[in-house]
């Protein structure tokens, strides 16, 4: 049967070293308190060894990723030094930065933003690529009356709910929706496992629910009651005591099917 | 074959991973090129043809570089090894039924289906690691083995009219996850994302020789 997934999630932030620009792997917290954590082609080579299911990588400052050479290239350095499945996204705008992101290693392309302002980009890509390669990553935080609602870095805070948008992007052609509380972010106190569960049960692709993990049990309520394929984290697996292959044992524990081996 | 002595032709037509392809086989120490044109095969032991993307804009790719009758004349002429990932896989059956109905290349026959969705437990695409039962031995897989390997898909071939379904999966229906005629050998999984059970795949379609 088809097992449910662990996402470490690398968050990207291009820095001035010396002369050099260079990728380096950050946690947020709420979207903001950037803390840096180091190298991520090192990172991504612990997450092998630990038997993540595949790595969502996110250009967090959302520079295009057209004229984005050091993204480019690190996608292809994770590409070669690791072989896992990489889903990769921030800052792309177009049909040709599928093209490239998939050229340079990337299985699969997340877009956020730009499949607000141009949702017929869902519909373009899938057509190419297949529906299986376009993942529409969805942020939302709650205002002051409590409702949730999507928001971009592009567009800032939209009117639209994060059902209704997850459904009308599946329909667009969307393979995959990764969904994430931006207020749970880097928190560690659990995910929002009912808005989970209410996108999950109006789309008919796999969910990857992020934001909030702080630890394993948090994991196996979004598969359980968030009904999740996937549940992603950065903080989670950056700084912890417990390491993953102990987290992977607790899930599986609780019950859900996971790999413990390769 | 030892991997040294290898040399894995990659068919380029502008619809798949090669890079992933290329770093999985660097992996294992074999040697590999980009096949463009008839004449890139010549120096080849193994063949590998990739696919990502919707049926029809990969079979018109494909049909574009003119090198069917030459992967054809290899794969079931001379009999020579290649390996079909993914849409190159799907290709190979009679016909696909992604976005319309597209003639494919019929070199392991069946049809090309969308997988049906059952939410919440069963949701197309099919995305993840399922695990895949082997039907018979191939390389490190003995008959009645199974190991998780990485898909990412919607459609899935049927059952194959010609040669054998090598390994079968389940996904709300069982479907065709790898197939074999002789030394034509294709996945529906991707074995050089499927970390060490992917590689143990790959080592053995290099172990075919004709």
């Amino acid at each position: 049967m088809l097992k449910k997934r662990l996402i470490p999630k690398l968050l990207i932030k291009h820095r001035q070293m010396g002369n050099t620009v260079m990728p380096v792997l950050v946690t947020t917290r709420g979207y903001k308190g950037v803390r840096d954590v180091g190298d991520p082609v090192s990172q991504a080579k612990i997450y092998e060894a630990n038997l993540a299911d595949e790595l969502i990588v996110l250009n967090i400052d959302s520079t295009p990723i057209a004229g984005d050479q050091l993204m480019l290239d690190l996608i292809e350095r994770l590409a070669s030094e690791t072989l896992m499945p990489l889903a990769v996204g921030g800052g792309v705008r177009t049909i040709e930065d599928f093209g490239a992101l998939l050229d340079h290693g990337a299985d699969k392309v997340t877009i956020n933003g730009a499949a607000l302002t141009d949702p017929a980009l869902i519909t373009a890509a899938a057509g190419r690529f297949g529906a299986q390669c376009v993942v529409v990553s969805i942020d939302y935080r709650r205002g002051d009356d409590g409702a949730p609602r999507v928001f971009s870095g592009l567009t800032g805070e939209t009117s639209h709910d994060p059902v209704e948008w997850a459904r009308r992007a599946v329909d667009l052609g969307a393979g995959e929706i990764v969904l994430t509380d931006a207020d749970r972010d880097g928190a560690g106190e659990g995910l929002d496992v009912e808005l989970c569960r209410r996108v999950a049960d109006a789309i008919r692709v796999p969910l990857i629910v992020s934001g909030g993990c702080g630890l394993a049990a948090h994991f196996v309520e979004g598969f359980e009651e968030g009904h999740a394929e996937g549940v992603a984290a950065g903080t989670f697996f950056c700084f912890r005591d417990q390491s993953p292959m102990q987290a992977r044992a607790h899930i599986r524990n609780a019950g859900v099917p996971i790999r413990l081996e390769v | 074959m030892r991997p040294g002595t290898v040399r894995v032709g990659i068919v380029d037509y502008s619809a798949g991973n090669i890079q992933s392809i290329e770093n999985a086989f660097d992996h294992i120490g074999a040697r590999t090129q980009r096949v463009r044109q008839e004449s890139d095969l010549e120096a080849l032991t193994h063949v590998l043809l990739p696919g990502v993307g919707a049926f029809g804009f990969c079979v018109d790719k494909l049909r574009d570089t003119g090198l069917i009758p030459a992967l054809e004349r290899w794969a079931l002429t001379e009999g020579r090894p290649l390996l079909g990932i993914c849409v190159g896989m799907q290709l190979m059956a009679d016909r696909g039924e992604e976005l319309g109905v597209h003639e494919g290349l019929g070199w392991v026959g069946g049809v090309v289906r969308e997988l049906r969705a059952d939410p919440p437990c069963i949701r197309v695409p099919h995305v993840g690691w399922n695990d895949v039962r082997f039907t018979e031995e191939f390389g490190p897989f003995t008959a009645g083995s199974s190991a998780d390997f990485y898909f990412d898909h919607s459609y899935a071939l049927t059952a194959p009219t010609q040669g054998v379904a090598l390994g079968l999966c389940d996904h709300g229906q069982e479907f065709t996850a790898a197939v074999r005629r002789g030394n034509l050998v294709a996945a529906q999984f991707h074995p050089e994302k499927s970390q060490s059970a992917g590689q143990r795949f790959l080592q053995g379609f290099l172990e075919l020789s004709a």
